[in-house]
């Protein structure tokens, strides 16, 4: 059994600026390639509009969990246990493990999805998911600061993508923009919501803050990334925009690759290829820090070895991944994760704000 | 109950049968700690024959001499030593002493110090034939091999000295270069039987103590009875004793490590090795060449891109030619495609085993190339290559295409400057291979996934093994990818900590001349 950890040794802390790599890349996932589809179906070619609304969304809830960790003064677990107790506490911190849980295996069972339609039909689940979680585990067991190196270059290799773009700009007609704001405020409402699907995986700082050197420093640097991954999202859906037409749009599942076919280099002619196997490197820093996150979680809840925690959640999610075995049991997965995911960072973060306030942040100040 | 107590009994049985029983032992043969009398002392060493005792003066007081002849320079011994001897009158150990006119000389009556001396090549002077103190003193002959020219990290300008078996030439060799007196040498002994001697190089003020300390811990806990070479060293004390990737450089230049300790690094030499070694290190100093500071830094800088190009080919090329050719034609535009689909027309091997074929070839050449003597290596390596090569494809064994890729990617790897480096890619490049025959470019992903792990997770004497790239450290950059030039060096790499971060004024550096004055 061991102590609920409340301080982190300095050897294993990451500079601040890395915050930014952090937050970003587990933001820039799998989403990337298909987000499209959901946000156009409802907004139509107002959905940029969305995808500022849930940007700006987002940074109000870095915001609201930087308060949370400020008046805290821990991570999310040794909050909920001051807050509310061991046990109400331990309910809530199991729901958030599980969260974890549950983004490390929608990211990697969708990815291994887009592999399968795209590229291998018959590739064999189970070996490729056994491989991806074998690597997995020998990444986050390397501790926090592999992880945080693992998303900055999952950040930083994979940048080049962001030139293919270049090659459809060709094919664009921004027309197709206007006229703008021709859709309700319902509909653009609820377009951001499905897009803040998208963005969800920032809420790890609340486990990983305690890791980060000086981490008042590093508010600027997790809002900035938040940025980066904002407005990447923002160029695509604009380019995407113009690029199709809305109703070819709505047939597309993963509008991205279809214009990466688009890219024509004198060697290569299909360049979704190289962009899927690329996307292998951009998805571990999602699946890398959210299982570390799960298994740093179970490590302070129920206080045993975080490598075991680790094992079980390879474990779990590889029986997941087999679970889950058709497109339609995916989208339908996902469906109910972003709705739980939704609420879980809009409502649930505001009410742990104000209740960190008042039992711990106003005694302080008193 | 009863029945589970047997059953245990018998695994224990089994296990005796087949398991030696492993206690702590300590190796028996300790004879270096002999802490007997000199009596014994001399009976065992009488053992040897090269071992040789003469009478010089008989008298009441025998005066008696004691060296090996292996190990003692005669001429020192004549000239030196016996003529005064004999001419004086001694009549004790002290005598020996007034009467010899050198200055490496001692009395002492310590067993296990006469008999280190005496193995290390000193001559013992006895003074009467129970004497239990006597003198110790230096003649070891120096049979030592020139200092020669450069050849693994030969460089075509720029110093042409290279380190040499002796330690003591060797750290004349770096001394002679430092001439200031912060450069510190320490030495030690490292194994039982071997008794290296190891110095440790650095320059106080300026190296950080605690890399200092970790490299002196290290050393000092080896628990290893022989060293013979710096590389048992190396391999013993490398933070990953389980990764492929070297995690100290090694290298033969006396300047290069006069220059790596005024970056703030540590050195050590071992005696007997031709070679120091540098720690702490990264991966992109095994890709930086000596020679890249003798260059203008804008050729340096080129030359460091071709090497880092040619590091990534190399690795890359046939596994992502087996990779498109098993699975992703389509990857290929047509015309492109016409000429690979030609050339493996009437090959019935599928890609991959075309590929470990010539890459196995390809190894076989080197291997033999580098046991045979350099005049008959180069003649296999040319008629290996050439032959075997024309003759696979003609055979339709292999295609024309890959032979060249496979040719060019052996070519590539040579440019690595580093020996160590250039293993570590050699063998690299089959995981990649059998990856990208299992799933195409995916597999060849998570195998660059899997080395980016083990490369982020790697240290080299407790510091991050692939700084500046992670953690990211933009200063480092000035001389890694590129080398900036020498007023742009004004600071010591942040990966050593060093205690004096600035190497000099850059403001005084950078000046420049007004025009026309």
């Amino acid at each position: 059994m061991k102590e609920l950890q409340r301080q982190v040794s300095d050897r294993y802390k990451v500079s601040p600026y890395l915050v930014l790599f952090l937050i970003s890349s587990i933001q820039i996932g799998v989403g990337v390639l298909g987000f499209q589809s959901n946000v156009v179906n409802i907004a139509g070619n107002d959905s940029w509009i969305a995808v500022i609304l849930a940007g700006l969304l987002i940074h109000i809830l870095i915001w609201i969990i930087y308060k949370i960790l400020k008046y805290g003064n821990g991570d999310l677990i040794t909050i909920h246990y001051d807050v509310f107790g061991k046990w109400l506490g331990g309910v809530f911190s199991f729901v958030w493990i599980l969260y974890f849980i549950g983004i490390g295996v929608v990211v990697l069972r969708t990815f291994l999805q887009v592999v399968q339609v795209w590229m291998f039909s018959d590739i064999n689940m189970f070996w490729v998911t056994s491989v991806y979680l074998i690597l997995i585990y020998y990444l986050v067991s390397g501790g926090f600061r592999v992880v945080t190196g693992v998303a900055f270059l999952g950040i930083v290799i994979p940048s080049y993508l962001i030139l293919s773009l270049i090659y459809t700009l060709e094919y664009t007609n921004f027309n197709h923009l206007l006229p703008v704001w021709n859709h309700s405020y319902r509909d653009i409402l609820s377009a951001s919501q499905t897009m803040t699907f998208s963005f969800i995986g920032f809420s790890a700082l609340l486990i990983f803050y305690p890791y980060i050197k000086e981490p008042e420093k590093s508010k600027v640097w997790g809002h900035a990334g938040n940025l980066y991954s904002f407005i990447l999202y923002l160029i695509i859906i604009l380019i995407t925009i113009a690029y199709f037409t809305e109703g070819h749009l709505v047939r597309h599942y993963w509008p991205t690759l279809t214009m990466w076919k688009t890219v024509e280099m004198p060697f290569v002619e299909r360049f979704e290829y190289i962009g899927i196997s690329s996307w292998g490197l951009i998805i571990l820093p999602n699946v890398c820090l959210a299982f570390w996150a799960a298994s740093r979680g179970i490590r302070q809840l129920f206080r045993f070895s975080q490598r075991k925690g680790l094992i079980l959640i390879l474990l779990l999610t590889l029986g997941a991944n087999m679970f889950i075995s058709s497109h339609d049991q995916l989208v339908t997965f996902n469906e109910y994760f972003s709705q739980i995911g939704f609420y879980l960072i809009t409502c649930y973060l505001p009410f742990l704000l104000l209740m960190t306030y008042f039992r711990i942040g106003r005694k302080k100040k008193s | 109950m009863n029945y589970e107590l047997n059953r245990s009994g018998d695994i224990m049985n089994f296990k005796k049968w087949f398991f030696k029983h492993h206690k702590e032992q300590n190796p028996k043969n300790n004879k270096a700690e002999v802490d007997d009398n000199l009596f014994d002392l001399l009976k065992q060493l009488r053992g040897s024959n090269d071992f040789k005792e003469v009478v010089i003066k008989d008298g009441i007081k025998k005066v008696k001499l004691f060296y090996f002849h292996s190990l003692v320079d005669r001429k020192i011994l004549h000239r030196d030593i016996i003529p005064y001897i004999k001419k004086e009158q001694v009549n004790s150990v002290e005598d020996v002493r007034e009467v010899v006119p050198s200055e490496n000389i001692e009395t002492t009556s310590d067993v296990n110090k006469i008999q280190n001396q005496i193995l290390s090549g000193s001559c013992m002077v006895q003074v009467g034939e129970n004497s239990q103190s006597v003198a110790l003193m230096r003649a070891k002959i120096n049979k030592n091999r020139n200092v020669s020219i450069p050849e693994v990290e030969f460089s075509v300008v720029g110093p042409k000295e290279a380190f040499v078996e002796s330690l003591d030439t060797n750290l004349n060799l770096i001394r002679k270069r430092l001439p200031i007196p912060e450069l510190r040498i320490e030495e030690m002994t490292v194994g039982k039987i071997t008794k290296s001697k190891v110095a440790i190089l650095s320059i106080e003020g300026i190296t950080n103590e605690e890399n200092v300390n970790t490299l002196r811990e290290r050393l000092q806990s080896i628990e290893v009875d022989s060293i013979i070479d710096s590389s048992y060293i190396v391999q013993l004390i490398s933070d990953n004793q389980n990764s492929p990737f070297p995690q100290l450089i090694d290298t033969e230049r006396p300047d290069r490590v006069a220059a790596i300790l005024t970056e703030g690094k540590v050195a050590f030499l071992v005696d007997g090795a031709p070679h120091a070694i540098i720690a702490p290190t990264t991966l992109v100093e095994f890709f930086s060449a000596f020679e890249d500071y003798f260059l203008n830094w804008i050729t340096a800088s080129f030359f460091r891109l071709v090497r880092l190009f040619g590091v990534f080919f190399s690795i890359l090329v046939t596994p992502l030619y087996v990779a498109v050719l098993t699975y992703h034609y389509e990857l290929i535009p047509k015309d492109l495609l016409g000429i690979l689909v030609t050339s493996r027309r009437e090959i019935p091997l599928p890609p991959i085993l075309e590929a470990i074929f010539l890459e196995l070839a390809i190894e076989l050449l080197r291997e033999a190339g580098a046991r045979l003597p350099t005049k008959v290596g180069q003649t296999i390596g040319i008629v290996g290559g050439i032959v075997i090569g024309t003759a696979s494809v003609e055979a339709g064994l292999t295609s024309n295409v890959l032979l060249i890729f496979v040719a060019l990617a052996a070519l590539a790897s040579f440019t690595t400057p580093v020996y160590q480096i250039g293993n570590t890619i050699r063998l690299i490049r089959f995981p990649f291979l059998f990856s990208a025959h299992l799933w195409g470019l995916l597999g060849v992903s998570i195998c660059f996934c899997f080395f980016m792990g083990h490369l982020l997770r790697l240290t080299s004497l407790g510091r991050p093994f692939l700084e500046p790239i992670y953690p990211p450290r933009v200063k480092d950059f000035k001389d890694a990818f590129i080398r900036l030039p020498w007023t742009f060096q004004s600071q010591r790499p942040v990966e050593v900590q060093a205690q004096d971060t600035m190497r000099f004024n850059k403001k005084k550096a950078k000046e420049k001349k007004e025009i026309d004055e």
